[in-house]
């Protein structure tokens, strides 16, 4: 789990009588959310379903979400990472002085008497969106909420859990983590494995123009990230995998058809609570399979000679008697 | 005709990746996903096994899989500092392969997590 204090859906399907979304627009990005795990389920532990659980929204302006919020907490832009340190400074009773509160945006009472709610729940969730994750300061806020999760449990059940979009995503983290020991950000230029985000990131690559050939898959860069970097994927040979010819198909030196996940293609995708779910395709497609096209042009490099010259190659240690 | 159904198919259009969808469906396209939200509909409705784009393209032109995976493996292996990215919309199985990929090629691995 990365080291998230964190927990499945379905325990917050049972349990959690206090769920906060912190930067996250729910009703309209995850519209089932609210009735398929949160704040609609009716449990044992909490029979009376919507009336038994207590909902914070946490957001810089109202979304469609607003309306189901039992309490909703506008906080000035990029003023999160603040706000949550604030916070984290209140559930142990710290003093936080007015001009630190000021630049939140929120009162001194408001925020009381969340932590007191905080502080009196049974199970308290928070879900994290890319309002939080995306904005100033980035990862850092995430940590911040995690830290904030974490050190609720000295008073009651707590944990976070961020939202995640595009599909897969979630499983895309697992199986970097799995296969490589980190999650996203990744090197091998040296033969093995190194993390360096804001190094390795893409944007950043991009933008700066440090890699001189990408491969994209399940992305369209080209509708999403900033102009430069997609000025730079014009400059080196790209090659596009995606069921539809994409902005960025338009843009690449290849691209190859595969048949979408999940609706034609079969496999295993993640929820944003890594729980793993078998994929029940219901189409034939004519196009094959990202795995198969992936294996193949794999396939197709191990041909080639090694990038490292012979004899320079990282070698597993072997114990020595 | 009638339409073929599946129980309990998987939506993977955003994270929650509901697993009760039901999907009436034919040999071309999906008519109907029941108990899916309104984007999961738009997702389940909107593929279809239509040969709707030539199975590759290479330098704008239409090529076969076959020349476009070796012009792929190609251009990747000439590269310097190759950048495997994005990884959303696929599976765990083909992600997989692609950190296989970057570990062969010594090239970069990053997922849209980092945008």
């Amino acid at each position: 789990m990365g080291g998230k204090v964190t927990c499945t859906l379905g325990e917050v399907k049972q349990r959690a009588d206090f769920i906060i979304y912190w930067g996250g627009n729910p009703a309209e990005c995850h519209p089932r959310h609210f009735t398929k795990y949160t704040i609609m389920q009716k449990s044992k532990f909490l029979p009376r379903g919507r009336k038994d659980r207590t909902m914070v929204l946490v957001d810089i302006r109202e979304t469609k979400s607003v309306k189901a919020a039992d309490i909703f907490l506008q906080v000035r832009p990029g003023r999160d990472f603040e706000l949550i340190t604030i916070l984290r400074a209140m559930i142990k009773d710290q003093h936080v002085a007015d001009e630190q509160l000021a630049e939140t945006g929120l009162a001194r009472d408001v925020l009381e008497d969340l932590v007191a709610r905080m502080k009196s729940a049974k199970f308290g969730c928070m879900f994290f969106g890319m309002g939080l994750s995306m904005t100033r300061g980035k990862h850092m806020n995430s940590a911040a909420l995690l830290t904030l999760a974490a050190e609720m449990n000295a008073f009651t059940k707590f944990v976070a859990m961020p939202m995640r979009g595009h599909g897969n995503v979630t499983g895309a983290d697992v199986i970097m983590r799995w296969q490589t020991g980190y999650p996203f950000g990744i090197t091998f230029n040296r033969g093995y494995p190194r993390y360096n985000p804001g190094e390795f990131s893409t944007v950043d690559v991009l933008v700066r123009g440090d890699c001189d050939a990408a491969f994209i898959i399940g992305a369209d860069p080209g509708a999403t990230m900033p102009q430069p970097a997609i000025d730079h994927l014009k400059r080196i040979p790209t090659i596009v995998l995606d069921p539809h010819v994409t902005h960025t198909s338009r843009l690449a030196r290849v691209h190859i058809t595969t048949a979408p996940q999940g609706i034609a293609a079969p496999g295993t995708a993640y929820r944003m609570d890594e729980l793993p779910l078998p994929l029940k395709p219901a189409l034939k497609s004519p196009y094959p399979t990202d795995e198969e096209v992936v294996r193949r042009i794999n396939a197709a490099i191990a041909d080639k000679p090694f990038w490292l010259p012979e004899g320079s190659q990282p070698q597993m240690l072997t114990a020595q008697v | 005709m009638t339409l073929q159904i599946i129980d309990n198919a998987t939506c993977t259009f955003c994270g929650c990746v509901c697993d009760d969808i039901q999907l009436h469906h034919d040999e071309v396209r999906i008519h109907k996903a029941n108990k899916a939200c309104v984007l999961g509909t738009a997702w389940f409705l909107n593929h279809t096994a239509e040969q709707k784009y030539p199975a590759a393209l290479v330098d704008g032109r239409e090529a076969s899989l076959d020349e476009a995976i070796e012009v792929a493996a190609t251009l990747l292996h000439e590269a310097d500092m190759p950048l495997v990215y994005g990884m959303s919309n696929t599976t765990c199985e083909a992600q997989k392969e692609c950190v296989a990929m970057a570990d062969l090629l010594g090239g970069l691995l990053d997922s849209h997590t980092s945008l």
